[in-house]
């Protein structure tokens, strides 16, 4: 706190004589500019730290997500070679945007979007994957379309259109101070903290989550097939799940 | 106002450059401020000589005319009866008609007066009189006072005894005033407005109030020096002390009035002795000194230290922005040149990845050697599957070939 404190100059002019509430403004002052110096030593110090640990956690991350790319590779192999089929994993992580506009929407769809925080044409947010939260998209499958992100996915959405919610306010992710203050409590304290914990949807999801603003993207360059249909429709469409493929459309939206 | 109360000189009227002595300032001199008050009730006590005006109430209405109604192809108004002159079948009543009534007559029962609270009345008073000794406020009103000595300006009670104007006029000047009578003298003009037809020509600047005790002479001394008002200290107008809703009204005290002031308004913790019930006006702050109060050590101590905003500026993308993503990312620039350099020939780090391509590809070729050999390679798998229906074919030929012989033979 004492890093933000706010010192005023006061200007007094050679051999001029300074008034007697001019000269207690600048005793006060000096001494806010003391402590103001050390807490930003502290703060510094503090940072290079914080700095430090994160990096080491994001090497660990990444090795994290090649091993367990390896593995899924390993264990296909294995599979193949013994005759079995391999049963993918299925998916832990959605990200789901809003495809439909806001009027002439139905009572029951049109709260559970406000719901899942699509309140927007083009909104997104991210979500685990539960009986609860697969029920609520059954409810509004015409109107969003979903599928799963992959980590490049999650990373350029968070470091492009990344704003967290600050005091309800919704604050661009410039800093990891930002992060720090509002995840410090659940061991979040920078970007790539909030990559993982998406990513791998750990169990602070909900807070990380939260605290994302929902994902406001453009439309996507190369436009929609037809958002009246459904993805896996024969004709072409672009509502429901799209499972892998949602990255490709990212990909034009973010 | 928790100061001492100032001094105020008393000025020998004949030799106004001695002083005959001194007086504390009466506290009714020390009230507050209030011009919004002073405004409203001098805006309602003007109001209350007004002589009522309006139109006859029969004016308009003095024919018996009546409408003609419809079909006789003119309009329905009311028309005068009769015949043999211009104003039969003229139009009368409407205040669209020539010589009709007006629209909405005036009338004489309009609430031309205002009532005032007496607490309120005297409140506006002792602000008046609290502004006419104060120099900014008076100047301020138009007042010449540069020659005068001190405001508020106290005479000795001499100047009361005065009868001839000519030695009242020679006091006024030897006191001052010489600028603001001349000032009034100029500016005697021609009232715009009809009111100059109205017996009300001529318009001037008010000059000084002298307010006195005792009447030996003052007021027909001064009455016919152009500007100058006399009045009795006991009966104080607010329509004179504040002309027009404006206080700072130059003021002259003579030493008896000046005293009496205290007599009739004394003081905030003893109450008016001459008005029954009645404190002077209290302000609403006791200390106004507002900068003061703020940088007072007993504020400031409680107070938390002034912050800076937080300003996040324009949000970057840190996917574009080596800088940020390092900010962001602690650690991603010397990761990214590591990566970089792996496909760089003659780097370590290339040798490293070509190693472990290399040694990709002979694992590769070591277990196809080891598993797929014989009928186990790609093409002889591919091909089994075609086998058994190549073999189905085969059978389902050889069987047609045998039934057609049978039916040949």
């Amino acid at each position: 706190m004492a890093e933000r404190y706010a010192i005023s100059k006061v200007n007094v002019p050679e051999g001029a004589a300074v008034p007697e509430l001019v000269k207690m403004k600048m005793e006060k002052e000096e001494k806010l500019a003391e402590e103001k110096k050390q807490a930003l030593a502290a703060k510094q110090k503090a940072r290079e730290e914080e700095r430090a640990k994160l990096k080491e956690r994001t090497v660990a991350y990444e090795k994290e997500y090649a091993d367990t790319a390896a593995e899924l590779v390993k264990l296909r192999r294995e599979a193949k070679l013994n005759g079995n089929f391999f049963v993918e994993p299925e998916a832990k992580l959605i990200f789901v945007v809003r495809i439909a506009g806001i009027m002439k929407m139905s009572p029951k769809p049109r709260k559970v979007l406000q719901l899942l925080r699509l309140k927007q044409l083009h909104n997104g947010v991210f979500l685990k994957v539960n009986k609860p939260t697969l029920n609520m998209l059954k409810l509004v499958q015409p109107y969003v379309t979903y599928g799963y992100p992959s980590l490049k996915t999650v990373r350029e959405l968070i470091y492009k259109r990344g704003f967290g919610k600050v005091s309800k306010q919704r604050i661009p992710l410039s800093s990891n101070d930002i992060i720090s203050d509002a995840l410090g409590k659940h061991g979040i304290h920078g970007m790539e903290d909030i990559i993982h914990e998406i990513y791998t949807v750990g169990p602070n999801f909900k807070q990380v989550s939260n605290f994302l603003w929902p994902f406001k993207l453009s439309s996507p360059k190369g436009g929609f097939v037809n958002k009246r249909h459904g993805y896996c429709e024969a004709r072409g469409g672009d509502w429901g799940n799209r499972e892998e493929l949602i990255n490709e459309l990212l990909g034009r939206m973010n | 106002m928790a100061t001492a109360r100032p001094v105020v000189s008393i000025y020998n009227f004949e030799n106004p450059s001695e002083k005959t002595g001194t007086m504390p300032m009466p506290v009714v001199l020390q009230s507050p401020l209030r011009p919004d008050l002073v405004r409203e009730v001098h805006r309602d006590m003007a109001k209350n000589k007004r002589q009522a005006y309006a139109v006859k109430p029969k004016a308009g209405y003095d024919t018996a005319a009546e409408s003609w109604c419809t079909g006789r192809a003119v309009a329905r108004i009311p028309r005068a009866p009769g015949g043999g002159t211009h104003r039969a079948g003229q139009a009368a009543f409407g205040n669209q008609a020539r010589g009709g009534g007006m629209f909405n007559p005036t009338t004489i029962w309009r609430r031309w007066h205002r009532r005032v609270n007496v607490t309120k009345k005297r409140h506006a008073v002792a602000c008046a009189l609290a502004a006419s000794a104060l120099p900014p406020l008076v100047m301020a009103r138009g007042h010449k006072i540069n020659q005068v000595a001190e405001l508020p300006l106290v005479v000795s009670d001499g100047i009361q005894s005065l009868t001839k104007t000519k030695q009242a006029k020679e006091a006024l000047k030897k006191l001052g005033c010489g600028e603001e009578l001349q000032k009034v003298i100029d500016s005697k003009s021609i009232r715009a407005g009809q009111g100059k037809a109205r017996n009300r020509r001529y318009v001037k600047r008010l000059g000084p109030l002298v307010i006195y005790n005792e009447d030996n002479g003052i007021t027909r001394a001064m009455r016919n020096i152009p500007g100058v008002e006399c009045a009795h200290v006991d009966r104080l107008n607010l329509l004179r002390l504040a002309p027009g809703g404006s206080f700072g009204r130059f003021v002259i005290f003579t030493e008896g009035a000046f005293k009496k002031l205290s007599d009739i308004y004394g003081t905030l913790k003893s109450g008016a002795p001459k008005k029954k019930g009645y404190t002077l006006p209290r302000a609403a702050m006791a200390n106004a000194d507002l900068a003061r109060i703020i940088n007072s050590t007993e504020v400031q101590s409680v107070l938390r230290p002034k912050m800076e905003r937080y300003t996040h500026g324009i949000k970057r993308n840190a996917l574009k922005s080596k800088e940020l993503m390092e900010e962001l990312n602690p650690g991603s620039t010397e990761r990214r040149a590591v990566q970089l350099k792996s496909s760089q020939k003659g780097t370590p780090e290339y040798d490293e990845v070509q190693k472990k391509k290399k040694a990709r590809i002979e694992e590769s070729k070591k277990y196809n050697k080891e598993h797929k050999k014989g009928d186990e390679t790609f093409y002889k798998t591919l091909m089994k599957a075609f086998e058994a229906k190549a073999a189905a074919d085969a059978a389902k030929k050889a069987a047609e070939k045998a039934d057609d012989e049978e039916d040949e033979e």
